[in-house]
């Protein structure tokens, strides 16, 4: 028989093991081309690369994903190698040397990789316009241009020259592999132990040590520490959980052991005893599955909340789809014919007075630097019913207020616990009144070009400026520019429109700003990242899942025997069943809570590094913990889905 | 008294279609009672295997009863088996088939410890019998790193520990040298005689044989003769190479 004919006849007769792994190859090679062809697509070429900055980062992203096919397929293909164990030690007592065993492999890996290259290359043709809209969409507020579905020859061509070199490598691999098969393992595979695994107190100690520190360390609550501590922490929490995976995690289940009463119920026996025999051959697959779903799940997280915030974060600072000071004479009827012109409905607009006011007070100071000054200084000033009608036609999360009298509010972009204190309970002395600082807030919605604002109680308001303490006019008598805020219809797409107002409203009025701009500047920089996290993670999460599903799939191939004899005893099948979850279960389960562990902490980092200046609220990482919880949801549901298929497949194993 | 009665049991492999069907068991019917000590002998192929498994419930019979404390276990489900076999059946088999991955004391225990006992019943039983057996030193060794006899008796003390009906034992000395196979043979009796095990030993080693007190030889499925111990030790064992070399098998 021909190597060539065995080669096909193995593939067919395993089918049911070749589909994951051809399945795995297909998600890789659609991987790659997708990627090679969105470097290649022209609008990501006019979108981003004209930024050295960009290609850069989706270089760099390209080489981290390259690197972890390489290293995923390698060892996915080791496992499945090792699976077969039995067959091709077959083959060796029959004589056939390891040679031309190497060389079936390669064939069967050869005839595999060529269809799942076909396969992956086809999907990644067929979901290239979409991976490019995706792209497109998250990172350009006003995308709408139809991307052609394109076959790009050069991204097929590499994706093949990439793909036949990882094969040979996973051939050469497999072929180390078979040489480490001693024939005798066909009759002792199953007895030959792989050792008791050296659980030790001390290492689970140090492990949980090094981790609370990198985990203390992420903590603190100073950006520019936690930026400069980031590497050690990453070093310690790398270290730490290699460590817990191959010694703490094995004294846990000897302590597991001790505690008879449980331990010695057959469930637990069995399965207990089971994953802590596999430990030392799995525990470093598990640490690195741990380590891969924290950058994932971060990865993920930080892009997500990054993106649901940009358009919440840009009405905090913008408060308005579009407003403007001075020039509303000149210019009011040129907006409403811009508007008409692009048939879009203003939804709100409203225009105000601004006033100053500068009275008297003490100089406040924090961390010797002076925060308020009470000579050439002066407060933009509302009273409390202008204050609330402007908030209620912000698009940001701002409340009402109710000042009494004799009180008022201090408004300021720049709040910090020190200054917050510190301005609280001044008094502020105007001609024949004085009025006292009672609460404030962190915005700078209101104060159109002000560095400080005070909201006053209606009265107050207007008794102080019959006194004059309040000013609607400058030294010379000229009145303040007046205010004029817009909503319209879809106020971050219509790109058009908004270069007309940009047209309109520069040089003619005294300052100006629109959502659309902040928005579109924004999700440049993010939405980048964005796309780039998503990706990766989901490659992340696709080959560590499969990975885990191999080795165990490997597993059930040597434990088949187990399960014969414990049936043999009297295991029935409910208790088999449970058996086989509670042996399962915590090789999924182990490494996911440790990475949404190490990811928690890892977004208490960027929340204290980012976070905290885009989300103006108090307690911004219960925000970022609420966006992150969608992401590591999802990333459970992929795991709870290869979970159940990989039960599903060693059950079938086992039976 | 009675502890278990076979009647008229066939297995015929190949279903009622096929054209090959292959006669494994013929009408074969005979009892055991509390307390003996059984030797199943026959040539390969003979069928016994097929007897033992069908005796141990992993196999079922094509026609026929076999009833054990009062039950007919051929009509029992799946489930039903498996709870048959751990209260009912203990089993030695020739490859010991202990677990690797548990240390001698988890795999003695495994029984109980799927009946759901108490721990201290579990540890009081375990202490006694590998007491008796001679295996305390080595409790917390993994299989692979004793003696082969030792091994089995550790799969020894798992099939006595739940102080099963009867225990089923396939070639028990197949894989050990000559002087561990006759010290599980004297263990064998002693668990015979000490514990009123009743055992039913498959075995084509003459020797072995010769230490039960009844043997019963297979040949192409059916019962062919019944040999009893009597005084003489040596005399037994002649006439079992006797009736061995009648049956064309290994007696030498």
């Amino acid at each position: 028989m021909k190597l060539t004919t065995l080669a096909i006849r193995n593939i067919k007769r395993n089918f049911q093991k070749y589909i994951m792994h051809f399945f795995s190859l297909s998600f890789s090679v659609f991987t790659a081309y997708s990627f090679l062809a969105l470097m290649q697509n022209e609008y990501v070429i006019t979108a981003f690369t004209y930024s050295t900055r960009y290609r850069a980062m989706l270089k760099g992203f390209g080489i981290i994903i390259m690197v972890f096919v390489i290293f995923f397929l390698i060892s996915s293909n080791k496992s499945f190698i090792r699976a077969r164990k039995k067959e091709i030690s077959t083959y060796a007592l029959f004589g056939m040397t390891n040679r031309n065993i190497g060389k079936l492999l390669f064939l069967e890996t050869m005839i595999v990789g060529f269809a799942a290259l076909i396969i992956g290359i086809g999907l990644g043709i067929f979901f290239s316009k979409l991976v490019a809209m995706i792209l497109l969409d998250i990172s350009l507020a006003s995308f709408t241009g139809d991307i052609a579905f394109t076959i790009d020859p050069k991204a097929i061509y590499l994706t093949i020259i990439i793909f036949i070199s990882i094969f040979g490598v996973m051939g050469l691999s497999g072929l180390q592999v078979i040489n480490k098969f001693q024939l005798v393992d066909l009759f002792k595979a199953d007895k030959v132990s792989e050792g008791k695994s050296g659980g030790s107190k001390i290492s689970l100690i140090i492990s949980l040590m090094l981790i609370g520190t990198g985990y203390y360390l992420a903590s603190l609550d100073d950006p520019l520490t936690v930026v400069g501590v980031s590497i050690p922490v990453l070093i310690l929490v790398i270290l730490g959980t290699y460590l817990f995976f191959w010694g703490g995690l094995p004294e846990v289940l000897s302590f597991i052991k001790r505690n008879k009463s449980s331990y010695y119920r057959g469930i637990n026996l069995i399965s207990t005893s089971a994953f802590s025999h596999r430990m030392r051959s799995i525990g470093s697959t598990m640490a690195t599955i741990a380590i891969l779903s924290a950058v994932a799940t971060t990865a993920i997280a930080t892009g997500f909340t990054l993106y649901k915030n940009i358009e919440k974060n840009t009405y905090d600072i913008i408060g308005y789809d579009m407003y403007f000071y001075g020039g509303q004479e000149k210019i009011l009827d040129d907006i409403y014919r811009a508007f008409e012109k692009h048939h879009t409905k203003i939804i709100e607009e409203y225009t105000t007075q601004r006033y100053i006011t500068s009275p008297q007070m003490e100089k406040i100071v924090v961390d010797d630097s002076r925060y308020i000054y009470d000579e050439t200084d002066y407060f933009r000033v509302y009273s409390q019913s202008v204050y609330n009608k402007l908030v209620s036609l912000s698009k940001s999360d701002l409340k009402p207020v109710h000042i009494n009298s004799n009180e008022a509010m201090y408004v300021s972009p720049y709040i910090f616990e020190e200054l917050d204190e510190a301005v609280v309970g001044q008094l502020l002395t105007f001609s024949d009144q004085t009025i006292k600082i009672t609460s404030t807030l962190r915005s700078g919605i209101v104060s159109f070009g002000a560095l400080r604002t005070l909201v006053l109680n209606d009265n107050d308001f207007e008794r102080l400026l019959q006194s004059g303490d309040i000013l609607g006019v400058n030294k010379n008598g000229i009145p303040y520019d007046k205010v004029t805020i817009f909503n319209y219809e879809n106020p971050l797409k219509s790109r058009a429109l908004d270069n007309e107002l940009t047209r309109i409203l520069s040089g003619n009025v005294g300052s100006y700003r629109t959502a659309y701009n902040h928005y579109n500047e924004s999700l440049e920089t993010f939405g980048l990242i964005c796309f780039i996290g998503f990706f990766m993670s989901m490659v992340f999460i696709l080959m560590t899942a499969s990975l885990l599903y191999f080795k165990q799939v490997m597993a059930a191939e040597e434990e088949r025997h187990h399960y014969r004899m414990l049936r043999k005893i009297g295991m029935d099948s409910q208790v088999e069943k449970r058996v086989i979850v509670k042996r399962l279960l915590p090789v999924f389960l182990i490494p996911l809570l440790i990475g949404i562990t190490h990811s928690i902490f890892a977004m208490k980092a960027a929340d204290t590094i980012v976070f905290s200046n885009m989300i103006p609220l108090e307690n911004s990482y219960i925000i970022v913990l609420a966006f992150s919880a969608v992401m590591y949801s999802a990333y459970a549901l992929v795991y709870g889905i290869f979970y159940f298929i990989t039960k599903g497949q060693y059950s079938r194993i086992v039976k | 008294m009675q502890i278990l009665k076979v009647e008229n049991i066939s297995k015929i492999y190949g279903g009622k279609k096929s054209t090959n069907k292959y006669v494994a068991l013929k009408n074969i019917s005979f009892e055991v009672d509390k307390g003996e000590f059984v030797g199943v002998m026959g040539a390969s192929g003979s069928g016994k295997t097929t007897l033992l498994n069908i005796l141990g419930s992993i196999d079922k019979p094509t026609t026929g009863r076999y009833i054990m404390d009062g039950k007919d276990i051929a009509t029992l489900n799946k489930d039903e088996l498996a709870k048959h076999r751990i209260n009912n059946i203990g089993f030695i088999f020739q490859d010991y088939n202990l677990l690797d991955t548990m240390t001698l004391k988890e795999n003695i225990i495994l029984p109980l410890a799927l009946k759901g006992h108490k721990v201290n019943i579990i540890e009081e039983k375990l202490f006694k019998i590998t007491k008796d057996l001679g295996i305390t030193k080595i409790l917390d060794k993994y299989p692979y790193e004793v003696s082969g006899g030792e091994q089995q008796r550790a799969a020894a003390c798992r099939a006595l520990i739940t102080s099963p009906r009867i225990i089923l034992a396939d070639e028990p000395t197949g894989n050990l040298d000559s002087k561990s196979g006759k010290d599980l043979l004297e263990l064998l009796t002693f668990i015979n005689k000490e514990y009123k095990a009743t055992i039913l030993m498959v075995t084509h080693d003459v020797f072995a044989a010769s230490y039960c007190q009844r043997i019963m030889f297979i040949r192409d499925g059916e019962i062919y003769n019944q040999l009893y111990a009597g005084d003489n030790k040596k005399q037994f064992f002649d006439s079992i190479i006797d009736v061995m070399s009648v049956l064309g098998g290994e007696g030498r």
